[in-house]
C-alpha cells in the first residue's frame, strides 16, 4: 500500500509560485532526498527481505534438519525401545527359559516313568499271556492231576514209536496198568485221599522206567506204559515186574497207610497190532486177563483173550439183568466141628442161576463182578439174603449154626458197608453173633486208619470175624490181635497138598498151632479126602468144610441135613464112613 | 559261540568284589542307583524296574523280599537288606549280583547299553570306572 502511495504524487505535473518554487524545490529536494533515503530503505529493505530469506532458508534448513534430527531420533527411540523391548525381553526370556526348562524336565521325566512303567507292565502281561498259552498247551496234553501226559499225548507219541519201529523193523510195547481196588478207597475215603494216591502212584511208575519210556494216565485208575525201544518181550516182563514192585510198598498220605496192586496188560508191535488203537486196546483186554487171574500180576495178549473179552462183556450185561430178574441164588456148605463131628455152621456161597447156561459157579462171574463195580450190590443182596436165610432156619426149628459170609475188599472198603450189615441184621431179627464175616488178608493190610474202626465197630455189634485163606497173604501177628480176630480159616491150597508135601503140611499145623496159642478158632477149608480130615483133627483144629463132608447144597436141601442129623460121614474116632 | 558279558556286568562285578559284604553293598550300590536312576524316569519308573528285578530274580533266590516304595524312600531297600542280611555273606553277593543284573538287563532292553552303561557311570562315578583300563590309556 505504501508503494501504492508514493507513484500516486510524483504523478502530478501542475505549474507554481517562486515561493512556491523554493518550496518546491526545497520540496522537490526533500521528495529527491526522501526518494534516495527510500530507496536506501528499499534497498535495505530488500537487503532485509533478501536476508530475510536467507534466514528462512537458513531457518527451513534447520527445520529439515531439525526434522531429519527428530527422525533419527525417533529412529534412535524406536532403536532404543526396541533394544530396550529386546534387553527386556532377554532379561525375561532367561527367568522364563530356566523356569521352562525345570517343567520341560519334569515332564520329561514324568513321561519316562510312564514309559517305564507302561512297559515292565506290558511284559509282565507278555509272559501272562505265553503263561496262559503254555498252561493251555499243557491242559491239551497233560493230565491235570498227575502230570503225565495225557492220552492225547500218548496216542500222538504212539503214533511216532510204530512209525520209527516200523521203519527200524524193531518191536515196542504197549502196557495197561489198572490199579487195583481203587475205587473202593476212593469211596471210602474220599476223593481227596484218592487224588493223592494216583499222583503218589504217578510217581512211582515214572520213577520205575527208563527216561525213554511214556508214562501216560487214561483217566481214572488207568495208566498206559509206553515202551518204545524194547529188544524182545522179556523186557516187557521186566518193566511189569518193576512196576508191579514199585507199586508195592504202602503208600502213606495224611496219616493213612494204603496198599494198592496193579493188573497190567502187554501187548507188543508188531506181534499184536501194527497202530496205536489195536495196541491200547490188546494191552487193555490182557490187563482183565491177569486181573481175572489174580490181582498184582501181569499178562501178555493172546488172541484167545479176545473171545474172553467179548465173554467178560457179555457177562457183565447179563450180570446187571441178573440183578433185576433176582437169577442169583445162595447155596450154603456146612462147616464141621472135626472133634464132635457137628455141624457148627454153613457158609454161604453164590450162585447164578443162568437162563441159558445153567448154575454158574462165583468163579464164573465174581471176578467180572468186582472189575465192573456190581460185586457192590451183589455182595448186599448175599448178606441181606443170607441173613434172611439164617432166621428163616431158626423160625423152623433147626438148630441154630454160624452163617458165614465172605467179603470182598471193595464191599469191605465202601462207605455204607457197616449200615448194611447192621440194617440186614436188623430186617431179619438176627443175632450179630450169629453172623461170621469171611475177610480176606488184603482187608487187614489195607490203610489201618480207615479199616480199624469198621472192625471194631463189627466186633463190638458182636459179630464174628474171620481171617479167610489164612498163610497166601501178608496179615501180621499184630493185626490178628488187633482186630478181634475169632477164626483163622487155612487156605484150601494148603489143606490139599498137605498129605504129600512135608512143607504144607508144616504150614497147616503153624497155623492150627499159632491160633490155639492166640485164643482163635481154627478152621480149614477144601477137605477132600478122609486123610485130610483125619490129619486135621488129629491136629487138634477146630472145624472143616469141603466137598469131603459135604457139598455146597441149596437152602432146602440143608435144610434137610440139618433136620435128620445127617449132613456128614466123619466121625470123630475111627471107622469114618464115606460121604454119602 | 559264547557272548561275552556288556560292559555294566563288568561294572557290576567289579563293584561287587570291592564290596563283598552283601548287605551293606546294597545301600553303596543301590541308593546311588535310585537316585540317578529316579532322576531320569521318576521314583515310579525305578520302582517298576526294581520290583519287576526283585520278581526275576526270586526264581532264583525265592528267599529275596521285594517291598520297594517310592513312598518310603528311606527305607525302599530295608526288606532287601534284611533279607540279605539273613543269609551268609556269599549268598548274599551272589544275590545281589544277580539283582542288578537283572535290573541293568531291563534298562538295556529298554534304552539300550550305551545309555544304560552311561547311567551306571553316573550313579556309581569312580567306582564304576575301569582303572585297569585307564591306566593302560595313561
Amino acid at each position: 500500500m505504501n508503494s501504492q502511495d508514493k507513484d500516486g504524487a510524483s504523478d502530478t505535473g501542475e505549474s507554481d509560485t517562486p515561493g512556491q518554487t523554493d518550496t518546491r524545490r526545497d520540496q522537490t529536494r526533500l521528495a529527491a532526498e526522501d526518494a534516495v533515503l527510500s530507496r536506501e530503505k528499499s534497498a535495505d529493505l530488500r537487503e532485509d527481505a533478501a536476508n530475510l530469506r536467507e534466514d528462512a532458508a537458513d531457518v527451513r534448513e534447520d527445520a529439515a534438519n531439525l526434522r531429519e534430527d527428530a527422525v533419527h531420533l525417533r529412529e534412535d527411540a524406536a532403536h532404543a525401545r526396541e533394544a530396550s523391548a529386546t534387553s527386556r525381553e532377554q532379561d525375561l526370556g532367561s527367568g522364563d527359559a530356566q523356569t521352562a526348562s525345570d517343567d520341560h524336565i519334569s515332564k520329561l521325566r514324568q513321561a519316562n516313568e510312564h514309559l517305564v512303567i507302561a512297559t515292565i507292565e506290558a511284559s509282565v502281561m507278555a509272559e501272562e499271556i505265553q503263561a496262559a498259552k503254555d498252561t493251555l498247551e499243557h491242559l491239551v496234553h497233560y493230565d491235570t492231576l498227575t502230570g503225565l501226559p495225557n492220552r492225547a499225548l500218548l496216542q500222538d507219541r504212539l503214533g511216532q514209536a510204530i512209525e520209527l519201529a516200523r521203519r527200524q523193523d524193531r518191536q515196542l510195547a504197549v502196557m495197561f496198568i489198572d490199579l487195583d481196588q481203587f475205587k473202593p478207597i476212593n469211596d471210602s475215603l474220599g476223593h481227596l485221599v484218592g487224588d493223592q494216591l494216583l499222583q503218589s502212584v504217578a510217581q512211582r511208575l515214572v520213577g520205575s522206567v527208563r527216561h525213554s519210556d511214556t508214562v501216560s494216565r487214561q483217566g481214572g485208575d488207568e495208566f498206559v506204559l509206553l515202551l518204545p525201544y524194547i529188544e524182545h518181550a522179556a523186557d516187557a516182563a521186566l518193566s511189569a515186574q518193576k512196576v508191579l514192585a514199585a507199586l508195592a510198598p504202602p503208600h502213606h498220605l495224611a496219616e493213612h497207610e494204603l496198599h494198592i496192586g496193579a493188573s497190567i496188560g502187554i501187548s507188543i508191535y508188531p506181534d499184536d497190532g501194527r497202530d496205536a488203537e489195536t495196541l491200547i486196546k490188546c494191552a487193555d483186554t490182557a490187563m482183565y486177563d491177569a486181573k481175572a487171574g489174580g490181582s498184582n500180576s501181569y499178562k501178555f495178549f493172546e488172541p484167545r483173550m479176545n473171545a474172553q473179552a467179548i465173554e467178560r462183556q457179555s457177562i457183565e450185561a447179563s450180570l446187571r439183568l441178573a440183578l433185576e430178574r433176582q437169577e442169583f441164588v445162595l447155596h450154603y456148605q456146612p462147616k464141621i466141628d472135626l472133634q464132635r463131628g457137628t455141624t457148627t455152621g454153613v457158609e454161604a456161597l453164590i450162585r447164578w442161576q443162568h437162563p441159558q447156561r445153567g448154575l454158574l459157579a462165583s468163579a464164573q462171574f465174581v471176578p467180572t463182578a468186582e472189575a465192573c463195580g456190581l460185586i457192590l450190590p451183589i455182595g448186599r443182596w448175599v448178606l441181606r439174603e443170607a441173613c434172611r436165610q439164617a432166621q428163616a432156619w431158626l423160625q423152623a426149628g433147626l438148630p441154630p449154626v454160624t452163617l458165614s459170609i465172605n467179603v470182598s475188599t471193595a464191599e469191605f472198603l465202601a462207605a455204607d458197608y457197616l449200615d448194611n450189615v447192621r440194617a440186614a441184621l436188623e430186617e431179619a431179627h438176627l443175632e450179630p453173633r450169629t453172623l461170621e464175616l469171611d475177610l480176606t488178608e488184603g482187608v487187614l493190610m489195607r490203610d489201618v486208619a480207615s479199616t480199624e474202626p469198621v472192625l471194631h465197630a463189627l466186633a463190638d455189634l458182636g459179630v464174628k470175624l474171620a481171617v479167610d485163606d489164612f498163610g497166601i497173604g501178608y496179615s501180621s501177628l499184630r493185626s490178628l490181635r488187633t482186630y478181634r480176630i475169632d477164626t483163622l480159616k487155612i487156605d484150601p491150597s494148603f489143606v490139599s497138598r498137605m498129605i504129600g508135601n512135608a512143607d504144607d503140611a508144616a504150614i497147616v499145623c503153624a497155623a492150627i498151632s499159632l491160633a490155639r496159642s492166640l485164643g482163635l478158632r481154627v478152621s480149614a477149608e477144601g477137605v477132600e479126602t478122609v486123610e485130610q480130615a483125619r490129619f486135621l483133627r488129629d491136629r487138634q483144629c477146630d472145624e472143616a468144610q469141603g466137598d469131603y463132608f459135604a457139598r455146597p447144597l441149596a437152602a432146602d436141601a440143608l435144610a434137610a441135613l440139618l433136620q435128620t442129623g445127617t449132613v456128614h460121614a466123619f466121625q470123630p474116632t475111627a471107622g469114618d464112613r464115606p460121604p454119602q | 559261540m559264547e557272548t561275552p558279558d556288556p560292559q555294566r556286568h563288568q561294572i557290576i562285578d567289579r563293584l561287587m568284589a570291592q564290596h563283598p559284604e552283601g548287605a551293606d553293598t546294597v545301600s553303596v550300590l543301590w541308593e546311588k542307583l535310585a537316585t540317578e536312576v529316579s532322576s531320569i524316569v521318576g521314583a515310579g519308573g525305578f520302582d517298576s524296574l526294581y520290583e519287576r528285578s526283585v520278581f526275576l530274580t526270586q526264581s532264583t533266590f525265592p528267599w529275596l523280599a521285594a517291598g520297594a516304595s517310592s513312598a518310603q524312600a528311606d527305607h525302599r531297600f530295608t526288606s532287601l537288606k534284611t533279607s540279605l542280611a539273613a543269609q551268609t555273606p556269599t549268598h548274599a553277593s551272589e544275590a545281589n549280583r544277580l539283582l542288578l543284573v537283572t535290573f541293568t538287563d531291563i534298562m538295556a532292553s529298554l534304552i539300550g547299553e550305551a545309555l544304560t552303561t552311561g547311567i551306571l557311570r553316573s550313579a556309581w562315578g569312580d567306582a564304576a570306572a575301569d582303572k585297569n583300563g585307564e591306566e593302560l590309556k595313561k
